[in-house]
């Protein structure tokens, strides 16, 4: 086990509104992250965080599927870059308000990511995004930042005890240097104590495979899921109860 | 000796399907064998829909009206990928995009990416298709505003350390010269200009179409894994 629940009050107060109204007011969340409106994303998060509802749900149900739309709209060619930053910024308001009360509910963290772009690739838009998403689950991030080389990313796995290695690229002509990481962390006889996660455009699942990652995420929004079924936690740990 | 890629060489009647951004300098190299259709620059952005605008076209095509057809495109994001013809032979160049195709090597767009990873390339075509980071300021304030604009811009190129424009030798370079050093000096970055090649695009014309290009024969598609050792 890497961490330990807190006990929890077992008074559990009913939430104040009804379900009908709670699912309605999720649908508006998804539907101000998709509009990118960070002021009502920061009103509907705050008013359903005080009515206590699940904190599962608000992620899940309201905050995830709102900035899952914009990203295959962005895959599409339906929106551009400041359309993808701007609903980052507005999901990063509502998780900035879930993530201090998941770590109120732990005493560890989730688990540890260290996380970087990979060499001679500077993007990092989709990495940063992946970010705001594990940190507002309760994982505890190490950004290595961008055109990271694999010696840099197994140091630091090391380093700070992480369970998780993620890497991300964007150009098909950086995305070797994943394999080569994989590799490294292999020889350095790590592997066995650490999961590997990969993405960015360019990347496929056969890709994924072929170069021994446990776990490929499509889109950035998937990452917070695909971590915890890597490390065998459940989905909905450390969020789905109320205070 | 080496079996020559088609049987006949008198009357080879080709066809090049290639991005917009190089219709000039591949224009150029016309020898009178190949007819060229130029597709929206901007399919780059979207591989998936790049694929399907592509593959649409080739469907088109009835065998005997070709002898075979060249793709004009590098991997593209993946955007090439799948791509396939049951009656042609494909020829594509060996490049992870067209940056390679306008320096001339595989080997040299590697050397500027190790040297500078942090290279925003511009070429007259691309300049003129508007993918300048200024022109893209613009229309980022036009939609959100000033302030929205150089958030959004900050964030999409805090990384990138140099401009350089590639002089292909197909356009005057001092107009494109003059809009690239405004770039670089409105993102505080430096500038430089680097010579291009018509290398690959005369060889994309006029073959021989020998080591930076795949040979993809009528039933097989274009795959990734194709261009990982560039």
């Amino acid at each position: 086990m890497i961490y330990q629940e807190k006990k929890i009050n077992p008074i559990k107060i009913l939430p104040t509104i009804g379900e009908a109204e709670v699912e309605m007011k999720l649908v508006q969340l998804q539907q101000a992250v998709a509009l990118r409106n960070c002021k009502v994303v920061k009103e509907l998060t705050e008013g359903l965080v005080k009515e206590e509802v699940d904190l599962f749900k608000i992620l899940n149900h309201g905050l995830i599927p709102g900035m899952l739309e914009n990203s295959e709209r962005f895959r599409r060619g339906e929106f551009f870059i400041p359309e993808l930053l701007m609903s980052s910024r507005a999901l990063k308001i509502g998780l900035n308000i879930l993530r201090p009360l998941i770590q109120e509910r732990k005493r560890g963290v989730l688990g540890r990511i260290v996380i970087g772009t990979v060499k001679f690739d500077l993007h990092d838009i989709g990495k940063n995004l992946v970010i705001i998403l594990l940190e507002g689950n309760g994982f505890e991030i190490i950004d290595l930042g961008v055109d990271v080389p694999p010696e840099k990313f197994i140091k630091a796995v090391e380093k700070n005890g992480a369970q998780i290695l993620a890497m991300s690229s964007l150009l098909t002509s950086t995305m070797s240097w994943m394999r080569s990481t994989i590799e490294l962390l292999h020889a350095s006889g790590m592997d066995g104590l650490v999961k590997t996660m990969v993405g960015g455009a360019p990347v496929t699942p056969i890709f994924a495979k072929n170069i021994g990652a446990d776990a490929y995420c499509r889109e950035a929004t998937s990452a917070p899921a695909m971590a915890k079924r890597i490390l065998g936690i459940r989905e909905d740990e450390h969020t789905s109860f109320t205070k | 000796m080496k079996t020559p890629l088609f049987k006949k060489s008198h009357d080879l009647k080709l066809l090049v399907l290639a991005c917009a951004v190089m219709e000039k300098e591949i224009r150029q190299c016309q020898n009178g064998r190949v007819e060229f259709k130029f597709f929206d620059y901007g399919l780059h952005r979207t591989p998936e829909n790049m694929s399907k605008a592509i593959q649409v076209e080739i469907d088109r095509v009835n065998e005997e009206e070709y002898d075979g057809i060249i793709l004009g495109y590098g991997l593209c994001s993946n955007g090439i990928v799948g791509v396939h013809s049951h009656r042609h032979r494909l020829i594509v160049p060996r490049a992870h995009d067209c940056i390679t195709l306008f320096l001339g090597s595989p080997e040299s767009y590697k050397s500027q990416s190790v040297k500078h990873p942090g290279t925003y390339y511009l070429t007259p075509g691309w300049i003129e298709k508007g993918e300048t980071p200024l022109s893209k300021y613009g229309s980022y304030a036009k939609s959100y505003g000033e302030e929205t604009a150089r958030w959004v811009l900050h964030e999409e190129m805090k990384h990138y350390t140099r401009i350089a424009v590639i002089d292909t030798g197909v356009y005057p370079l001092e107009p494109y010269q003059k809009i690239a050093i405004q770039n670089a000096k409105f993102l505080g970055i430096s500038y430089e200009e680097l010579k291009g090649s018509p290398y690959f695009f005369k060889e994309l014309v006029a073959g021989p179409w020998e080591k930076d290009f795949l040979i993809i024969e009528k039933g097989y598609s274009i795959q990734q894994d194709m261009f990982f050792d560039l």
